[in-house]
């Protein structure tokens, strides 16, 4: 089970090659003009660059590799169908792309229909191997949530296409989207983060022995967050009610980021590797970051009114949650990947590289630290409306990201 | 029976860089005209090196010419515990209790 994880962790690779590519080459217009309002074509096309093309094609990649791990060698439902999925959702977010770029809205409408059929084999084929498995646990459930939030974050994304061409619900609109943010951001990304997270975490640790209530506690939490959320867009609910929805997320991002301690303090290795180490880090971050705005809401309201508070959040979540997690996981997954199947046919026939060989956690260390901070320039200039400071955080994230994924692509050198 | 155990200290868990037997991953040893039985565990139920390294175990044994046969049994119970490994390769992990 290599090539068809790899087929999704490259494409994903590529696309994050070309968001920085893109950021480098017009920071100075797109990503200023992006911190005043978001919602044009350029900023369309790259936030789903970005979500699509890098992020979900990278969890997709991982989904199909962890998921027979998760079921004990229990294979998946057919490869095949992986690779028609792979076809549908790489054309269809290509088009897309091009679709927002272009504002073409037929283009958009014909290619999003074709991702979105990725999507739904996608959820498919994991549904059915879940199924065929019948093995619950937290992680299986999380995945399964995980991949429903997709397909209905796909659902209100292609609701939101259609209207475009339509153009009959007027105010609806407005809300498919924060539904659609809510679903696919929140529901697709954070389940599947928390619920990989279960495995990822005690095996490079060698936890033994810890506690695993607080699992079930965070996929209830997490659940009733998003629904509560998307419900309070889609039914244009009042403002205390997606206050609720995002108390319910960081009351499951505190419960996580404990039973992560609960992982860590049962460990029996002192160092898993600077991956897992930031992602443990980052977990804790984001979530101090959360219980500061909920507190702060309730009193400054405008927070999550101003378009540039929302860009701001935006960046916060998107990039420093899932997408530095994703980024910290890689220096995990992809060594793994390509190990198993340059060196496993090799292992027992002598001494041979293990995975940390494969990259050097030194340069990954650097490399975050570098991607971290930039990131905090970048939000610093965006909240106090300096384009400069912007321009210079948003390059060196540009520029240091590129050497992470050159470093991560270098991998399948050795 | 010396022979198989250390030739099974060419098979290593590629993410701890150990080898199995002082992982205390390997359980039991049988050899028996020619066949050798070996029942095992792995790290956790569900690892991902399983495949790879049954596979190892079996190539490994594969080298040894009084082997005919290689049965590898990957057994849950009793479950691993990191206190099963040597003393050598908990100093090379850093072993923390």
């Amino acid at each position: 089970m290599f090539r068809l994880p790899f087929l999704f962790i490259f494409t994903g690779l590529v696309s994050f090659a070309l968001f920085q590519l893109f950021s480098l080459f017009d920071f100075a217009t797109w990503l200023t003009v992006l911190g005043d309002q978001p919602r044009y074509p350029t900023g369309w096309s790259r936030i789903h660059l970005l979500v699509l093309g890098w992020a979900t094609m990278i969890a997709m990649g991982a989904v199909y590799q962890l998921v027979p791990v998760v079921l004990q060698n229990h294979g998946l439902f057919s490869k095949k169908l992986g690779y028609v999925h792979y076809c549908f959702f790489a054309i269809g977010t290509a088009g897309l792309l091009i679709g927002f770029q272009t504002m073409q809205v037929m283009m958009i409408a014909t290619f999003a229909t074709l991702a979105f059929i990725g999507i739904l084999l996608f959820a498919f084929n994991i549904a059915t191997t879940l199924i065929r498995a019948n093995k619950w646990d937290p992680i299986t459930i999380s995945v399964a949530c995980s991949v429903v939030y997709l397909v209905l974050g796909g659902t209100a994304g292609m609701l939101m296409g259609l209207n475009f061409y339509f153009q009959q619900w007027g105010d609806f609109h407005e809300r498919l989207l924060g539904a659609h943010i809510c679903l696919a951001a929140i529901g697709w990304f954070g389940m599947l983060i928390t619920g990989l997270s279960y495995k990822m975490l005690p095996m490079f640790y060698l936890s033994h022995g810890y506690p695993v209530r607080l699992q079930k506690v965070v996929i209830v939490l997490w659940n009733a967050g998003v629904l509560v959320g998307a419900s309070s867009f889609l039914f244009n609910g009042p403002g205390w009610l997606k206050w609720t929805g995002l108390l319910l997320i960081v009351l499951a991002m505190i419960t996580y980021s404990y039973h992560l301690s609960q992982m860590v303090k049962h460990r029996h290795k002192p160092n898993p590797g600077v991956g897992i180490l930031w992602s443990y880090s980052i977990a804790h971050c984001m979530t101090i970051i959360g219980i500061i705005l909920v507190i702060l809401i309730p009193f400054i309201p405008e927070l999550i009114v101003q378009s540039r508070m929302i860009v701001i959040l935006g960046w916060l979540y998107l990039w420093g949650w899932i997408g530095l997690t994703i980024l910290s996981y890689l220096s995990k997954i992809v060594p793994f990947l390509w190990w198993t199947h340059k060196y496993g046919p090799k292992i027992g026939k002598g001494k041979m590289p293990t995975m940390s060989d494969l990259i050097d956690d030194r340069h990954v260390r650097i490399t975050l630290s570098v991607i971290a901070s930039s990131l905090f320039i970048l939000l610093v200039g965006l909240g106090w409306n300096q384009p400069m400071i912007t321009s210079v955080g948003g390059s060196i994230l540009a520029l240091s990201s590129l050497f992470y994924i050159s470093m991560i692509g270098y991998v399948f050198a050795k | 029976m010396e022979m198989i155990t250390e030739c099974l200290k060419e098979v290593y868990d590629p993410e701890l860089g150990v080898n199995i037997v002082d992982l205390g991953l390997v359980y039991d040893i049988q050899f028996v005209d020619g066949n050798v039985t070996i029942v095992m565990t792995l790290t956790t139920p569900g690892c991902p090196m399983h495949d790879t390294i049954v596979g190892g175990v079996r190539r490994a044994l594969d080298t040894l010419p009084e082997v005919l046969s290689v049965d590898v049994k990957v057994v849950w119970e009793p479950a691993w515990s990191p206190h099963l490994m040597s003393d050598e390769a908990k100093e090379d992990l850093g072993y923390m209790q």
